[in-house]
């Protein structure tokens, strides 16, 4: 047994040293010519297994590397919308504030301006909440008004807020006149958040829809001239002593976010300070 | 038959040159053919390692372009000698699989510089050693023992089924 192994070995060992010696003369180039018939099919079947291998490696990475780049630019375009709300968000508080501003700058009497902080909005009572309060010095019975009209008054002061009563709440009355007419009335809240003008018959006969009333300023507590709403209807109610119009508020109340209180006194007219809200 | 079909596609120079380079780490492909005729070696004894060495020594050679020859005499030699004494080695130890087959390679580069110095090929024996032989040593190393717990876990499976 061992000695055929050794027989081996040594065959092997001449085979070897004689195909190394004959190829160092020249002369066994044959011998890999025969060899390479075999070797070349072989490696040629390997090479397209080995290719398709890869290839399917290949379209497997890539499918992996399209899913993960799908899934960061969904997360980029999510961070790219809410991006582009914020500064929606901020050019429209730009635009709002700019207004606000432009009204302050313009206005004859001492005001404050406050941001909203809460909203009262059930059927009983319309208010919002102001981050101005006593220690702004801000009294009961201040007007609150925005770029567009007027808001309510301000009906409780605490000491870093203030409750401002809604023109639409139920108990909200306000001295107004229809500027075209010069009809004198009171506009009224209503429970389901609308707003009313009631005015005597005999001197409302030529009110129109769409007539802008303003704040009377009778009364003392709203300076005159500031915008508070336009007709919508009317509601004509024959012989009785009172009429009434159905007015649409000339601030959405909804929307607001910035107020400016009037903290000065003084008898102006502010109507020329408003430009005339789009009927 | 069918073991020496395998060794001439698998253990032979032809897989591993076609092959091969899928396995490359930093530039260093193992020697999947010495890695087969080890483990055949191991298994069947020094003719059939000698036999086995020679002939994907022999296609490894001419696979590669190289002198006819030079790996089939370093495979068979490598062959017969794991072949003969492989039976004394705890080859079944990691700790023995791996040092063995690192020391084969560098053993089986040696003996190639050696043979090709005798022909007069232009080898520098430094660099070979160091960029070529040492690291597929230990390349071979840890494939080999990996490959050698694969086998024994085939073997441990298919005697618990049958």
């Amino acid at each position: 047994m061992k000695t055929r192994a050794f027989l081996l070995l040594g065959t092997v060992a001449v085979v070897c040293l004689l195909l190394l010696t004959l190829q160092m003369r020249g002369h066994v180039a044959g011998a890999s010519d025969a060899l390479a018939i075999v070797t070349t099919p072989v490696q040629s079947m390997l090479s397209r297994v080995n290719r398709s291998t890869v290839g399917l490696w290949s379209t497997y990475r890539d499918w992996k590397n399209v899913r993960a780049e799908n899934r960061r630019l969904r997360e980029e375009t999510q961070q790219l919308r809410v991006e582009a709300l914020r500064v929606t968000e901020t050019v429209e508080e730009n635009r709002r504030l700019r207004r606000l501003l432009a009204l302050r700058e313009s206005m004859p009497l001492a005001t404050l301006s406050g941001e909203i902080i809460a909203r009262e909005w059930g059927g009983w009572v319309r208010s919002l909440t102001v981050n101005r309060g006593r220690a702004d010095r801000v009294a009961r019975l201040t007007a609150v008004i925005g770029p567009d009209g007027l808001i309510g008054r301000v009906v409780d002061v605490r000491p870093g807020a203030s409750i401002v009563q809604v023109l639409t709440d139920p108990t909200s009355t306000v001295g107004a006149h229809a500027v075209r007419t010069r009809t004198q009335g009171i506009v009224e809240g209503e429970p389901r958040g609308t707003l009313r003008f009631k005015y005597m018959a005999r001197d409302g006969s030529g009110i129109q829809v769409g007539d802008l009333v303003v704040t009377s300023g009778a009364g003392g507590v709203f300076p005159r001239g500031i915008p508070v709403g336009r007709v919508r209807a009317i509601d004509d109610r024959g012989s009785a002593l009172f009429h009434y119009a159905q007015l649409t508020p000339a601030v959405d109340f909804a929307r607001i976010d910035e107020v400016l209180l009037i903290v000065g006194e003084g008898n102006h007219d502010l109507a020329s300070l408003f430009a005339p809200p789009m009927p | 038959m069918r073991t020496f079909i395998a060794v001439a596609i698998f253990g032979g120079g032809i897989a591993h040159a076609t092959l091969g380079p899928a396995l490359r780490i930093a530039d260093v492909a193992p020697d999947i053919p010495l890695i087969v005729v080890v483990l055949l070696a191991l298994r069947r004894g020094p003719e059939f390692g000698c036999g086995a060495g020679f002939l994907a020594g022999l296609l490894q050679d001419a696979a590669s372009g190289g002198m006819l020859g030079v790996q089939a005499l370093t495979k068979a030699l490598i062959g017969f000698a794991i072949g003969a004494v492989g039976g004394r080695l705890r080859v079944s130890q990691p700790l023995v699989q791996v040092p063995g087959l690192v020391l084969l390679t560098l053993l089986e580069g040696l003996a190639r510089f050696a043979l090709l110095k005798l022909f007069h090929f232009p080898a520098p024996f430094g660099e070979l050693m160091t960029y070529v032989v040492l690291p597929q040593a230990l390349y071979n190393g840890f494939l080999g023992a990996a490959l050698v717990l694969a086998l024994t876990w085939a073997d441990a499976t298919r005697e618990h089924v049958s």
